[in-house]
């Protein structure tokens, strides 16, 4: 502001009034920028520490992970059991018990340790952070209808990454079949596609699962638990995943259409066919659009939940379906939920945060194609 | 380079050959086209159009489960069921109730969260790092999103509750399970997961608008207000439509979230039109009636939203 002084006063004034207001401007959408931050990362913060309180702490503020608290030698092993899934096995195994002993759900850990004469401090011992890492020891070391959190990890990221895959090569294939639009033929289909929108999951939810079970039907090993039927359940889901959608035909219908024709019709002349010219030029022509639906599609396959859930049997089930069968089962122990829901949330914000440039450019670029 | 090897003469010649030699050449595009439109194609109207299809003679049965062993004709009784039956009317018209209060605030937190952040981040420029930070939700699944209600909000353990109270903000604590609470936290969170979405695309209007309409308004000395309403806004509408379709859609169809709290069996205050439709699939067999229902209830939608995708597209181009 210092080379102002020819100015007049009163156009300075304005400047000035005018520099200012744009500073608080500055100042109130920081505010907001910050407000709003807090606000989003909180629930997240939340969830982090709620999967270390115990259900008994739970009535109380935890800002921070609480102190691993002692175990209460007045606790009856049934409660144990019932509200933090104590291993009653390992508990055997531990001190020595005959697995064959039965220990009444009412037997305080005091009157256990006088009945198996266990010196308290070797109990204190076996239950030191129980309360703390309860929910995550479940999680991580339990075994729910046959599947464990491992396996259903494994199998939401199998389903994810073909979906994922596969999903985007058939989507350029049609993107190429509808480059330009220049026929009727290719308007229909790019109009079918476009229907997707509109259509929500729920509405054909029903006849689809119907279709899928006449489908099933035509194998004979579907009726028994095996690989035959699990791999049919997950091919269902990943079939209902690479369907094509309306973005992303719009996506690569709309950057294969900005290639000039004269780029295809000079690898032709060289003798390319359209494999190799899809595959050696379009390919690496198209690296934005691929980034786009990627992101987009992404997280939509890691986080489905409602189609897994119809279709796949328990012991055969991904991470969301698993998660909601445990809560079915242990109910009352919360702080195993939020452990499992953390811990389902924890892959896709680190892969999320690792890449959040492409994810905002590609996000960004499939907004304005859309 | 090219040049020299494509010699400009065959393009003429074609031409003046007449018709037949170009058809030819269509005629092997449009083959190869196919091709490799055909795959998707096929699984896509497979499992997007023909379900329709399957789903028409059914709703005028009495099918009660997947594997029915016996189905009967029942004429037009599933459709008029909503208008006859009380017991149908009784599980029906609380839900619509539920899902239309649903769509109405959730439709509110599309503006409150998605325009004025694209609004704020257009007036003071880009910021990759807040916009990372508004996506974040994105990447949580609706359940997860779900049980991070129920961990906030419950009465008795929700950690916003117990803050709350800490701090003396609130005597009474908000209860997720109650009709309120359902009927408010659940678009809020809900809002909160697809601010991102939502900004993305009225930021992506935002930035279509010609620069030179707002220098204009500014030298004719319009004010913020004036400029959102005569200058941003008109020049959104395509973005606004956009909004409103994936909104609407979204929000009837909504699922994840209301599972996470226990729709299926405790909380009858999350029960909204998708749940009940799934109940009545999966749970409780009545197949076609919750077949009928859910054509009944997204059909017209279905018009709406394409009705107002070519509104958009028209706008767009």
């Amino acid at each position: 502001m210092t080379n102002t002084p020819t100015l007049p006063t009163k156009s300075k004034k304005r400047f000035r009034s005018v520099a200012s207001r744009r500073r608080w401007l500055r100042v109130f959408a920081l505010f907001v920028m910050l407000t709003y931050t807090v606000v989003t990362l909180f629930p997240f913060y939340a969830l982090f520490i709620r999967s270390f309180v115990s259900t008994k702490d739970s009535a109380d503020l935890h800002l921070w992970i609480p102190e691993a608290s002692e175990v209460n030698m007045n606790a009856q092993v049934g409660n144990l059991s019932v509200f933090y899934d104590l291993d009653l096995k390992g508990l055997k195994d531990a001190f020595g018990i005959p697995q064959t002993d039965f220990i009444m759900s009412r037997t305080t850990l005091r009157q256990l340790g006088e009945k198996y004469d266990i010196p308290e401090a070797k109990i204190r011992e076996f239950f030191a952070g129980f309360y703390t890492f309860n929910g995550w020891k479940t999680l991580l070391t339990g075994d729910l209808y046959g599947t464990s959190f491992w396996g259903a990890l494994a199998r939401t990221l199998l389903i994810t990454i073909i979906s994922v895959v596969v999903g985007i090569i058939l989507s350029i294939f049609t993107g190429y079949g509808l480059a330009g639009l220049r026929r009727r033929d290719q308007m229909v289909v790019y109009n079918i596609y476009l229907l997707q929108m509109v259509i929500p999951a729920m509405l054909i939810l029903l006849p689809q699962f119907l279709m899928f079970q006449w489908f099933f039907k035509l194998f004979p090993g579907y009726g028994n638990a095996g690989f035959m039927r699990y791999g049919l359940q997950l091919l269902a889901i990943i079939l209902i995943n690479i369907k094509g959608t309306a973005l992303s035909t719009m996506i690569f219908t709309a950057a294969i259409s900005a290639i000039p024709q004269e780029v295809e019709d000079s690898a032709m002349i060289d003798g390319a066919s359209s494999w190799q010219y899809v595959r050696h030029i379009l390919l690496p022509l198209l690296k934005v659009p691929i980034v786009s639906l990627l992101v987009i599609m992404l997280p939509l396959v890691y986080n489905q939940f409602l189609e897994p859930y119809v279709y796949l049997d328990p012991a055969n089930s991904t991470l969301l379906p698993f998660i909601q069968s445990a809560v079915g089962q242990f109910s009352t122990n919360f702080q195993l939920i939020y452990s499992a829901i953390f811990a389902s949330v924890l892959p896709m914000v680190i892969v999320y945060l690792l890449f959040r440039r492409m994810f905002v450019e590609g996000v960004m670029a499939g907004a304005i194609k859309g | 380079m090219r040049a020299t090897i494509v010699p400009p003469t065959g393009n003429p010649l074609s031409r003046s050959q007449g018709k037949r030699k170009l058809s030819k050449l269509e005629k092997r595009r449009m083959l190869r086209d196919w091709m490799f439109i055909s795959p998707q194609l096929f699984i896509f109207v497979l499992l997007t159009i023909v379900p329709f299809i399957v789903a028409i003679p059914i709703l005028f049965t009495d099918m009660a489960q997947f594997n029915d062993p016996q189905i009967n004709p029942v004429g037009l009784h599933n459709f008029l069921a909503l208008f006859t039956d009380s017991g149908v009317q009784a599980d029906y018209l609380p839900a619509l109730r539920r899902t239309v209060i649903f769509v109405v605030l959730n439709y509110t937190t599309v503006f409150i969260f998605g325009l004025s952040l694209a609004l704020l981040m257009y007036e003071v420029g880009f910021r990759g790092g807040f916009f990372t930070v508004v996506y974040l939700p994105l990447m949580v699944s609706g359940l997860a999103v779900g049980y991070m209600a129920v961990m906030l909000f419950s009465k008795e353990t929700g950690t916003v509750n117990l803050l709350l109270r800490e701090t003396g903000l609130i005597k009474k604590p908000i209860d997720i399970y109650s009709a309120r609470g359902t009927a408010f936290i659940l678009p809020l969170m809900v809002g909160w997961r697809y601010a991102g979405y939502n900004m993305a695309i009225f930021l992506a209007g935002l930035l279509s608008i010609p620069k030179e309409t707002i220098e204009a308004s500014i030298v004719d000395g319009s004010n913020y207000w004036q400029r959102l309403w005569h200058v941003y806004f008109p020049q959104m509408l395509p973005s606004f439509l956009l909004a409103t379709t994936m909104c609407l859609i979204g929000s009837f169809a909504v699922f994840d979230e209301l599972v996470a709290l226990g729709a299926l069996y405790v909380n009858p205050e999350a029960k909204l039109l998708s749940v009940l439709f799934f109940t009545y699939g999966f749970q409780i067999d009545r197949l076609a009636m919750g077949m009928t229902l859910a054509v009944m209830t997204f059909l017209p939608l279905v018009i709406l939203g394409v009705a107002l995708q070519r509104l958009q597209r028209r706008l767009q181009y």
